[in-house]
């Protein structure tokens, strides 16, 4: 395991979510496939077989083997593992050989205890635990451990032979960027925990590991860095973690809507990253990382808004080049969202700003549409969202029919129809590629656009500056984990303002985000340990 | 419990407020672009009878496209990129709503680029007709005011012209081109009813001819009094009056040499219209002008090396400037007896008491008082030569 096992803290904090774990299972589970807490491992190794034969009745994968050995024969020890979960090569290799062979060749005195001696003197693996009662024997079987019970003991073997799960370290294909790591998560918990502890190399980096979900027992892990992230976010996120009651946890998605400060928001308040290098940046400002096994998006918290348009790129580029295009993503953030509003409320209500020319050029465009600009806007977004919803979920095969289709209908025809003016499918368009350029909001903006436009359609610019201020007013009263949302624009930081729609030279950038209120305030002092002791 | 309480209140109370906005609309019309008429130009007369004669140029956006786009050049006949109607009314309002029953769709005046009066309408007093302009929301200020000389408003307005499809465009183009040479001057609608409301200076707008079927020519001004048609100035006095009150931004002045003609390009000029008071009345109205001016092109054979050639040239470019103004401010005085110059905003400014007396006789006293111009030139540069390549020895 990678677990760290130096802080005390750690331990005594995983056995508590340990403890709540079991008695929540406790109290549910009543058919004989689940076990009380504390039913004792029997000390017979046939009765053990039975009883998992019961609770792993009908799960084809569940795989044991009776080993009958000693001089006698009179020695049976039971393996126990989940098919396909473990590796058998290693299992053979460094398990079941050592101990037949080690239990043929040996005479034992009386009162030695075999268990005891295979602990210590037979198993090859370096990955050993103990399994004190059925419950725990059970949940290790589940989670890919192999279990060595032995006649005579309560207590079983756990031995951590898993194979490896998954699919290689890739690029990951959300998030693209030109320079950095290539590096991405994977669906397996461990490595994604080895690619971050392969960057951070201190043991203040601290991943608690609990587990969620009623049924689906998902590991989840609290990755920070102990001196920098701020203990009470820590613990909030801990509190917030225990409190999700359900049944399944198949991605950090889920806990997403879980933890979420205001869950009915259009914004999301709690970040996420398939980029290692991403990751780690964020826990080196002091946010903390909630990973979940069996999927590559980790989560980040507290998540502000000004990370919408924070790309990595951005930190290993000249200065210059990265305020300049944090300003045009927040151009396109603007545009995506009003555009089509302001669009119509212009070719609605307020001709008097068009410039003549201009208007000329409109309402040439405009001639012979059968709709309003309102209707108008409205299908053609409605017509570009089926686009682009189709291009996500139609297999990839097929995606070139699809722009065509796309380009064509949209594009030429619907113009050439006289349904849609030149000038909206322009608009729609712009609307659409400003939409891509920040990712992280591209849901929110989808919705707000219908919103502006309606506004618009309504009560032209005045309807667009309501919602606008509407919109505004919720942004500055959403906090994430605590924090404002806004930050460092509202309330103010003027320290932090160096990496927000301006980003300074990284040289320049001597201090953390003041908003998240972090033990160690300086980039340039180290984390160990003894000096956060010391500020702390 | 008491939390909640509170933060429902503050819900309740922005939406309050944001309730109240909707109070604050003033037009809010929802009318699309396709259901106005495009205004391009208006023109107002008089008939004989005294009536008011509107003529709006509208914009026939589609046809406008194809032009443009040269779609339409293949063959068939080509939509018309502009339709002029005329509407007879007691009043302007009567009128605008009058030729709502001879066009399709509502008249949106606020893209109308220029505004051509009418000689019989200046002649008869204009104030209650602009009174409508005032009004009315959706004008724009900034449009070009132009008085039609010789013509109706509605025979400028039926212009076809081939290098601008929308004609009123083309004037509007044209008279900006003049007032940078300094023979027209612009009078926006903002200008003429400031001008009106002091009465301070007499308004002086820009004078519109037709020049053949299809060519205007914006040449000179027409002098208003007492918001009537006094009379005309001729390009030159125009001129000579532009520099008076500092509105020439670059014009050429011909001035005659004894070896030739020289161009002298004007690159900037300040005006500055005062008058001088003693003992508590206004004794000369004083015009203090400062040019500078480049040689733009020497016609002739003299010679132009020398600090000497410059200053003689100088000389006769300044008297040449001053004879201008003199001839402007003689008519101004003599013939139409009406400030154009300001002065009277002058004397507003620095002798409030003097003009609370005399705002009412101020053309009077103003065309009586003698003149000081004094005209300071500079010349700055000679283009790249100096002398003419073929010049005397």
């Amino acid at each position: 395991m990678v677990i760290m096992k130096t802080g005390d803290n750690n331990m005594t904090e995983r056995k508590r979510i340990r403890k709540r774990i079991k008695v929540r299972n406790q109290s549910t589970g009543h058919d004989n496939t689940h076990t009380d807490s504390c039913e004792p491992i029997p000390e017979t190794v046939e009765a053990v077989k039975e009883r998992l034969g019961e609770i792993f009745f009908g799960c084809s994968d569940f795989l044991h083997r009776e080993v009958s050995c000693g001089k006698n024969g009179l020695i049976k020890i039971l393996v126990a593992y989940i098919d396909g979960f473990v590796d058998k090569k290693v299992l053979n290799r460094d398990v079941i050989h050592p101990v037949l062979d080690f239990l043929s060749n040996t005479e034992l005195h009386v009162g030695s205890s075999i268990y005891e001696l295979l602990k210590e003197c037979v198993i090859v693996n370096n990955d050993i635990k103990e399994a004190n009662d059925m419950q725990q024997a059970v949940d290790n079987i589940i989670s890919g451990e192999a279990l060595l019970f032995i006649d005579g003991e309560n207590k079983a073997l756990v031995i951590g032979v898993k194979a490896p799960q998954g699919r290689q370290v890739e690029e990951p294909d959300t998030e693209a960027s030109l320079r950095g790591a290539r590096e991405g998560f994977v669906e397996n918990l461990l490595t994604n925990t080895v690619l971050i502890r392969k960057r951070i190399k201190n043991p203040n980096l601290k991943l608690e590991m609990m587990r969620l979900g009623k049924q689906t027992k998902t590991d989840i892990c609290i990755c920070y860095i102990k001196g920098i992230a701020n203990d009470k976010i820590v613990s909030e996120v801990r509190k917030r973690l225990r409190k999700i009651k359900t049944d399944a946890i198949l991605d950090t998605g889920i806990i997403e809507q879980y933890i979420s400060d205001i869950r009915l928001s259009l914004f999301p308040t709690v970040g996420n990253t398939e980029k290692c290098d991403k990751l780690v940046a964020k826990l080196l400002e002091g946010r903390v990382a909630i990973l979940c096994d069996g999927t590559p998006y980790v989560l980040t918290v507290p998540y502000l808004f000004i990370e919408s348009i924070q790309a990595t790129d951005d930190y290993y580029d000249h200065a210059y080049f990265a305020t300049f295009m944090r300003l045009l993503r927040l151009t396109a953030l603007l545009i995506s969202n009003i555009l089509p509003g302001m669009y119509v409320a212009l070719v609605s209500f307020h001709h008097t700003v068009i410039p003549f020319k201009l208007m000329i050029t409109l309402a040439a465009s405009r001639q012979g549409i059968p709709f309003s600009p309102f209707t108008e806007a409205i299908l053609m977004i409605i017509a570009f969202e089926f686009l682009r919803e189709a291009g996500v979920r139609m297999p990839r095969s097929i995606g070139q029919a699809l722009s065509i289709v796309g380009a064509i209908v949209l594009g030429e025809a619907s113009v050439a129809a006289g349904i849609a003016s030149n000038l909206m499918v322009i608009i729609v368009a712009i609307t659409a590629i400003c939409s891509f350029i920040v990712p992280p909001l591209i849901r929110a903006t989808m919705l707000l656009r219908f919103v502006f436009l309606a506004a618009a359609n309504f009560l032209g610019f005045l309807g667009v500056t309501l919602v606008a201020v509407a919109v505004f007013i919720h942004l500055c009263r959403l906090r994430s984990f605590g924090v404002p949302y806004m930050a460092p624009i509202s309330p103010l930081t003027l320290s932090d303002i160096k990496d927000s729609f301006v980003l300074v030279p990284i040289w320049a950038m001597v201090t953390r985000p003041r908003i998240l209120w972090q033990k160690n305030v300086s980039r340039r002092k180290g984390t160990n340990g003894q000096e956060a002791k010391a500020k702390s | 419990m008491y939390g909640k309480i509170k933060k429902r209140s503050g819900i309740v109370r922005i939406a309050f407020l944001l309730m109240i906005l909707l109070l604050l609309t003033g037009c809010w019309n929802n009318r699309d672009l396709t259901e106005i008429n495009i205004v391009a130009g208006i023109g107002l007369d008089r008939t004989e009878d005294g009536k008011v004669l509107l003529t709006v140029q509208v914009v026939e956006p589609a046809a406008i496209q194809t032009v443009s786009s040269g779609k339409g050049k293949g063959g068939g006949a080509q939509p018309k990129p502009v339709f002029v109607e005329s509407f007879e009314g007691e009043t302007v309002f009567e009128a605008i709503r009058g030729i709502l029953s001879i066009v399709d769709k509502r008249l949106f005046f606020s893209t109308a680029q220029v505004l051509i009066l009418g000689e019989r309408l200046l002649q008869k007093g204009m104030v209650e007709v602009l009174d409508f302009f005032q009004r009315e929301n959706d004008i724009n200020y900034g449009m070009n005011i132009l008085v039609a000389k010789g013509v109706t408003p509605g025979e400028i307005l039926e212009i076809e012209n081939d290098m601008d499809s929308i004609p009123a465009v083309y004037i509007k183009e044209t008279a900006e081109n003049t007032v940078s040479r300094g023979t027209v001057k612009k009078t926006t609608l903002i200008d003429l009813i400031k001008d009106i409301d002091s009465g301070e200076r007499q308004p002086a707008i820009g004078q519109i001819t037709k020049a053949g079927d299809k060519e205007i020519r914006t040449e000179g001004v027409a002098v208003i009094k007492d918001e009537k048609l006094a009379g005309w100035l001729d390009p030159y006095e125009t001129r000579g009056y532009m520099f008076a009150i500092g509105e020439v931004k670059s014009a050429i002045v011909n001035i005659p040499v004894d070896k030739g003609k020289i161009a002298m390009e004007i690159i900037r000029s300040k005006g500055k219209a005062k008058v001088r008071f003693e003992n508590g009345e206004p004794s000369t109205l004083t015009i203090k002008v400062e040019v500078e001016a480049n040689v733009g092109a020497y016609e002739g054979r003299g010679r132009l090396d020398s600090q000497d050639d410059l200053s003689i040239l100088k000389e006769i470019l300044k008297n040449e400037i001053k004879k201008e103004i003199t001839q402007a401010l003689e008519k101004a005085q003599k013939e139409y007896s009406s400030d154009i110059f300001g002065f009277g905003s002058y004397v507003h400014k620095y002798h409030p008491e003097y003009w609370k007396k005399v705002k009412k006789d101020w053309n009077d006293i103003f065309s009586k008082l003698p003149a000081d111009i004094q005209v300071d030139v500079k010349v700055m540069r000679t283009g790249i030569i100096k002398s003419p390549v073929k010049k005397d020895e």
